[in-house]
């Protein structure tokens, strides 16, 4: 059974659980889920790439799953692991068993012959310690993959993704090929530290979420940070705004927004002042430099906000 | 409709978005469940499927944006309000519209005429696309094409038919007839306007991708003498630059024997309960190149000096740790304005500050060696980019051999072909036995393999 949503629908879903998006994340939504193809997000930090696997599980009420990436990642800790422990304590207490299969047997060549019979039994999937990856494609309900930053993994770890990325099937050499229940959607997330490989980029689609604009900001501060007035989110966002347009180490993402907005909420300002921002200017700028370099700015900036 | 989507990804591919025939077929599904009905959806659906970084969104934004002009959407959503027009199509109706001729009751006959007369600016849209694809206007590759394809487009039109019927009406007598000539005249001339328009559109889509791939693949050959002659070259040295970087800027590991590591052997071998059957080795990750590199841009090679100081501007772009060097009589290091200035600034104050004079290879090896002697390590690539002509000047071999001594390699890339090495005032001769290799370099192409080649084997 497939759900049905439009992009308005996922849209509004979106926004009743505190995401706020615009309409080309809304299609990204609507086309991921009915063309099934997983979707790589790109976008400098802090924009909500994260985020968005979240509330995407939580409008379709599905488990999340989540895979953070990191140099050496490999297999055993991605998709699956063998119980080692388990194998071991079972030949042990099966030792004896053993004895009793083999009662009657004449000769080496029989023996083995009727050990043959039992099969893999160490190698089924009684056995199998599944990881995230393989978690996911053996969900009996939706699942939402999040595999985070995925440039940061090394490029082995990008091409063993290419066949769970297209076929939604993983390879397990001793047991065989295991295939999605139900295929989950994937979100793969990127902070562009290196350029990923053509092949991985061609299996999905590709959502780049820039900083958002004024307006997109205000309604995403309204909806996290409720308690805010008007006037002061408005100060904020517009102050931000320009802080963009400034020559930064970092720019100032939403989350830092966010942030600097409970900052002021728990001040209790009612408006912006030179002084106020100048205290607190550390919640939006993680560099000493880029601190120094608004406060230097501080007065134009201020110009610039209160004229327009 | 897939054949117009085809069509949009052929434009897409030739201004330099790569889409393989799966994302077309991903982007038609995307199309069959988005529909065309709305132009930003159907443009986000698009983009969402095609384009696969942040440079190929701004590529694709453009190319949808000139390839959907036509099919204005927003007609069909509010065909009750039309507004101004801003369609040229519309232009073309509301002209002939005012015109006073129309409210005559003589009326054209020809198909055509009856189109522009009446102001179906949809008809008059989907004729001309119709007209468009039978005449192939896809398949145009060069400029002076145009008038050709525009030509068949308007026959494909049924121009024929239209002229017949406005020359019948001019040799009447009725004056009414001949009211209708001259609006339909001028009806012709503003749509001859809108085809040469489509035309050039359809060419700038189609087919500038491809003459530019043939320009770009005539530039690589040319010798860097007389790559002045070409605009873009800036361009294109970046890509080349670019290029190379993605190739080579994946770290990779070199498996070396010889180190077990002991933590990864014991973790694989608990299936075999502990008995060391499988061996894992420790890694070793390649270091990316540490290169310096010293650019002659005396007057002897002020031909090349430009698109080689290009080319190592493009080179601190995307490499971090490259030292700049340029020398005319003395040598002075130029990292700081390659990295705080863009490249024509850049390039210029280089040229100003250092270029022209009289080459002195000795005295700029000599404060070369003073400078960063020290810094040169076992992991350091020098290239010289220069003529080795000194003006019969000491050579000062001694110091090259110093230097060679300490990098990693010590590569000479002289823009002159080896057979005028050690003619006239040319030290190649003496200094080639310092280097690790020296090269000619006279084009982009040669100039591209070397340096790809100092990434790869850069281990």
């Amino acid at each position: 059974m497939k759900n049905d949503f439009s992009v308005e629908q996922i849209k509004s879903g979106f926004a009743e659980s505190g995401y706020i998006c615009n309409d080309n994340i809304a299609m990204t939504m609507f086309l991921a889920h009915q063309l099934e193809k997983p979707v790589m997000v790109e976008g400098p930090p802090g924009v909500g790439k994260t985020e968005l696997a979240k509330a995407t599980a939580q409008f379709l009420n599905w488990d999340l799953i989540r895979l953070q990436c990191y140099e050496g990642l490999d297999e055993a800790k991605a998709l699956y692991e063998w119980k080692y422990g388990k194998q071991l304590l079972y030949t042990q207490v099966l030792k004896d068993k053993l004895g009793d299969l083999l009662k009657g047997a004449h000769g080496l060549a029989e023996s083995i012959d009727r050990l043959h019979e039992f099969g893999d039994i160490f190698y089924s999937e009684q056995f199998l310690e599944p990881r995230p990856l393989l978690q996911a494609l053996q969900a009996e309900q939706g699942t939402v993959l999040l595999i985070d930053e995925i440039d940061k993994a090394d490029n082995e770890f990008e091409s063993f993704l290419l066949e769970m990325l297209s076929d939604y099937q993983i390879s397990i050499p001793e047991i065989g090929t295991i295939k999605a229940r139900r295929h989950p959607i994937v979100f793969l997330t990127s902070n562009n530290t290196r350029e990923l490989s053509d092949a991985l980029k061609r299996r999905c689609l590709h959502l780049f979420i820039p900083f958002p604009d004024a307006t997109l900001e205000r309604s995403i501060i309204q909806s996290r940070v409720p308690g805010i007035n008007d006037k002061l989110r408005q100060q904020l966002v517009g102050f931000v705004q320009e802080v963009r347009k400034l020559d930064l180490k970092k720019q100032p993402a939403i989350s830092e927004t966010i942030d600097w907005a409970r900052t002021l909420l728990l001040l209790h300002s009612e408006s912006l002042s030179p002084e106020l921002v100048e205290t607190t200017l550390n919640v939006l700028l993680k560099h000493e430099e880029d601190i120094s370099n608004v406060k230097d700015d501080m007065r134009s900036l201020f110009n610039k906000l209160f004229k327009s | 409709m897939d054949r117009i989507l085809v069509d949009f990804v052929k434009a897409l591919r030739s201004n330099g978005v790569r889409i393989s025939t799966s994302e077309t077929l991903d982007a038609i599904h995307a199309v069959d469940l988005v529909g065309y009905g709305k132009r930003s959806q159907l443009k986000s659906a698009l983009s969402l499927t095609l384009a696969k970084s942040e440079e190929e969104k701004s590529r694709f934004d453009s190319c949808f944006d000139q390839f959907f002009h036509f099919n204005s959407f927003e007609q069909f959503e509010q065909p009750a309000q039309k507004p101004p027009p801003k369609n040229p199509l519309q232009r073309i109706i509301s002209l002939s519209s005012s015109n006073p001729a129309n409210n005559n009751p003589a009326q054209a006959e020809s198909p055509l005429g009856q189109m522009l007369m009446q102001g179906d600016s949809q008809a008059l849209a989907s004729a001309m696309a119709n007209a468009a694809s039978a005449a192939n206007v896809r398949d145009i590759k060069v400029m002076t094409q145009k008038g050709l394809y525009g030509r068949r487009m308007m026959m494909a039109m049924g121009l024929e038919a239209m002229e017949q019927e406005m020359w019948a009406s001019e040799a009447s007598d009725d004056l009414q007839e001949q009211a209708l000539a001259r609006s339909l005249r001028d009806a012709r001339e503003r749509l001859r306007e809108e085809v040469k328009h489509y035309v050039e559109r359809q060419y700038l889509l189609q087919a500038s991708g491809e003459s530019r791939a043939l320009r770009e693949s005539v530039m690589r050959e040319t010798s860097l003498e007389n790559l002045r002659e070409f605009k873009d070259v800036q361009n294109l040295v970046r890509k080349l630059a670019k290029k190379l970087v993605a190739t080579h800027s994946r770290r990779r590991k070199v498996y070396q024997r010889g180190k077990l590591d002991v933590r990864n052997t014991i973790r694989r071998n608990i299936p075999y309960s502990g008995v060391l059957l499988e061996t894992h080795w420790k890694t070793k990750r390649v270091d990316k190149p540490k290169v310096m590199a010293i650019c002659d841009v005396s007057g002897s090679v002020s031909q090349y000096s430009r698109f080689l100081l290009m080319f190592l501007y493009s080179l601190t772009e995307v490499i971090s740790n490259v030292r700049a060097f340029a020398f005319s009589s003395d040598l002075q290091e130029v990292t700081q304005w390659f990295e705080s200035e863009n490249i024509d600034t850049a390039i210029n104050l280089t040229l100003d500050r250092i270029g022209g004079g009289s080459t002195d290879y000795g005295q700029s090896l000599q404060t070369f060696t003073d400078l960063c002697l020290n810094q040169i390590d076992h992991r350091t690539t020098v290239i010289m980019l220069g003529d080795a002509r000194n003006n019969y000047g000491d050579a000062r071999t001694e110091l090259l051999q110093a230097i060679q001594s300490r990098a990693r390699q010590l590569i000479w890339l002289n823009p002159e072909s080896r057979l005028r090495w050690g003619s006239g005032d040319s030290e190649m001769k003496r200094y080639k036995p310092y280097c690790s290799w020296a090269e000619p370099c006279q084009s982009l192409n040669q100039l591209e393999r070397f340096i790809g080649n100092l990434l790869r084997y850069n281990q």
